[in-house]
């Protein structure tokens, strides 16, 4: 298994008042897949996100990611899982505003310690081919449209070859048209063997992953394969 | 990686050019008048301590006692114990001394033809020219037979040589000195070499005539105002000095009639005096950077403010901590460092500006730039690094839904 999540919760304390954002979540993700979470805001989606992509340490529960224990890991150790085994792409694109799109692809070759600008941008380079992005390649983020800042992001998330691709609402900000493109791309890199876990509100977009876990108030209501 | 993190660090910096720099511009203030103070105290220095080594080498003056008056009052004792017999007893009392010479001076008018020139006649000995290392080009110095006989003889110095006898040879030549209500009529025996200006005035300007005629044809007393000796080296200058005291109270019975400094002495005085006003003028100069510190740790927090989101990002894809911390750190060191740099070389701009206009050589040490700009640096290190531990201690999931 990829993913093993067992009894995750989570407890924020805001002042006085504790957020219980995850009471208990327990599945498993095998390598392949391509899940959606789906939930409304507040049912605490993002939490489980951020703690699958060891942004985050549960409160109590065990998370294990190809078999490593992630729950009680050192922030060292997560900036190194999160470097070599997890993409992220978000919903707000999030790359550097001020960086070129090759540069911003090669951030995390940069972080993983591979030296030579030219080996780093050579990578870039096929990374974003992937993606169907050839050209433009020295330009900033804020002079290409919104769908090609997100094939952007996912190119930057594909570059050290990560066990696990975790996009959080990424048509979010994108026509429908556009966001039908990013969907084709994801689909397409599932069929190429990636593991793909997709978090969203839109039941739409999550009827087109093959398995959908619904959350709501902190617990998993729903965990079914479709087509 | 540590290339990589310096590129990002620059980038960032040279994005916001006019931010960087006026974040730097205090430690460009403070790093260019550390180095134009420090550079000004000792090229001020310098002068004056070439002005009194220019007196000549390992002099002793020999003068009046200080006393304190009334009410605090600094007053010169009065010196009617100097001779021109007392001067040669030292000389002889006194075996670490080369020679001697008193001093004594007379302003005047001197005229020669319609020329009229008001100004100083010092009365000498034949060892004034090795005691001041001050010899004549032209003609001859007063020589023993002149000071015994009293002989009415100038040797002139070089400008007033030019000014009594524009284009025409003073060797020879008549001159009249009016002092003191006498007139008395001189020959011209030489002209001295050119001088400049020293710490005892304009040497060029002057007149010199035997000591023993200033003293009986014009002051008419037989006191001098003090001596100027000379130790046979540099070595023995201490121990002359001390033979002087020694023989001078054992004379005089009495330590408050005179007063002895060396050449040494006063050098070892200026120096010191000097190197205290530098340390403290750097010292205030030393706070700018300081405070150009503060300017810096400002700007780098605002920063890693503006920029939380972007450390969230980094964060996400797996920059550590380390890497974070060098990436601020390696900026507030950059506008540090490059602030240095830029202080260097306004400082020493300044201090060149300040040498011309006083006249003296440019010092600019090795010793004072490497002291400024290390000090930059450590200002960009101490305060570069609060911000920086902020920025790397970010959450990622907080940082990263900053707006």
């Amino acid at each position: 298994m990829l993913i093993q999540a067992e009894h995750l919760q989570k407890t924020y304390h805001m002042g006085a008042v504790k957020v219980e954002a995850l009471k208990d979540a327990s599945f498993q993700i095998a390598a392949g897949e391509f899940v959606a979470i789906i939930g409304p805001s507040g049912s605490g989606k993002s939490t489980l996100m951020h703690i699958l992509g060891c942004l985050d340490r549960p409160t109590a529960g065990r998370y294990l990611l190809d078999g490593h224990d992630m729950s009680r890991a050192s922030d060292n150790q997560l900036a190194e899982i999160r470097n070599k085994k997890i993409g992220f792409v978000f919903q707000q694109f999030n790359l550097l505003p001020k960086a070129t799109i090759l540069q911003n692809v090669c951030l995390p070759l940069i972080y993983a310690g591979l030296r030579g600008r030219r080996k780093q941008q050579q990578l870039a380079r096929q990374a974003l081919e992937m993606v169907g992005l050839g050209e433009r390649l020295h330009h900033r983020p804020n002079e290409i449209s919104g769908g090609q800042k997100q094939r952007v992001a996912i190119a930057r998330a594909l570059i050290n070859n990560p066990a696990l691709l975790l996009a959080d609402e990424p048509t979010g900000n994108l026509d429908t048209k556009t966001g039908q493109e990013i969907m084709k791309t994801f689909h397409r890199l599932n069929q190429e063997g990636h593991t793909i876990i997709l978090v969203t509100h839109d039941p739409e977009i999550a009827a087109q992953a093959r398995r959908i876990i619904q959350i709501r108030d902190g617990l998993i209501q729903r965990d079914e394969v479709i087509a | 990686m540590i290339l990589e993190i310096l590129r990002m660090a620059l980038d960032s910096l040279t994005t916001s050019k006019m931010r960087s720099f006026l974040s730097m511009l205090g430690i460009i203030i403070g790093v260019a008048a550390v180095i134009a103070i420090v550079s000004v105290g000792s090229g001020a220095q310098s002068q004056v301590t070439s002005q009194i080594s220019a007196l000549g080498s390992n002099i002793i003056n020999i003068g009046p006692g200080i006393t304190r008056g009334r009410s605090g009052r600094l007053s010169f004792t009065a010196t009617d114990v100097f001779t021109m017999e007392l001067a040669e007893q030292i000389l002889r009392n006194c075996p670490s001394l080369a020679r001697i010479t008193p001093n004594v001076q007379t302003s005047g008018i001197l005229i020669a033809g319609d020329i009229n020139y008001q100004t100083t006649t010092v009365g000498v000995t034949p060892a004034y020219q090795e005691i001041v290392e001050y010899y004549p080009v032209r003609g001859q110095f007063i020589n023993a037979e002149h000071e015994a006989n009293a002989t009415n003889v100038m040797v002139l110095g070089a400008k007033l040589a030019e000014e009594l006898f524009p284009g025409q040879d003073p060797l020879g030549q008549r001159v009249k000195l009016f002092a003191r209500n006498r007139k008395l009529l001189f020959v011209v025996i030489g002209v001295m070499e050119e001088k400049g200006t020293g710490a005892i005035g304009n040497l060029d300007n002057q007149a010199f005539i035997p000591a023993s005629v200033l003293l009986k044809k014009i002051n008419n007393r037989k006191y001098v105002s003090g001596y100027t000796a000379q130790a046979r080296s540099s070595e023995t200058a201490k121990t002359a000095v001390a033979e002087v005291e020694y023989f001078l109270t054992r004379y005089l019975l009495d330590t408050d009639k005179f007063n002895i400094s060396s050449q040494e002495q006063i050098l070892a005085t200026i120096s010191e005096v000097t190197a205290t006003l530098s340390l403290m003028l750097g010292g205030i100069a030393g706070i700018s950077l300081l405070v150009g510190g503060i300017g810096i740790m400002n700007i780098m927090l605002v920063s890693v403010t503006e920029r939380t989101r972007e450390i969230g990002i980094r964060k996400a894809l797996g920059a550590k901590r380390k890497h974070i911390m060098a990436q601020f750190m390696i900026e507030s060191l950059a506008m540090s460092g490059f602030g240095g740099l830029i202080g260097i070389i306004f400082g020493w701009l300044g201090a060149l500006a300040v040498a011309k206009v006083g006249g003296w050589p440019l010092v600019v040490t090795h010793t004072s730039v490497l002291v400024a700009f290390s000090f930059s640096l450590l200002v960009g290190l101490f305060f570069g690094l609060y911000p920086a531990q902020k920025a790397a201690k970010l959450d990622p999931v907080i940082a990263l839904s900053y707006e």
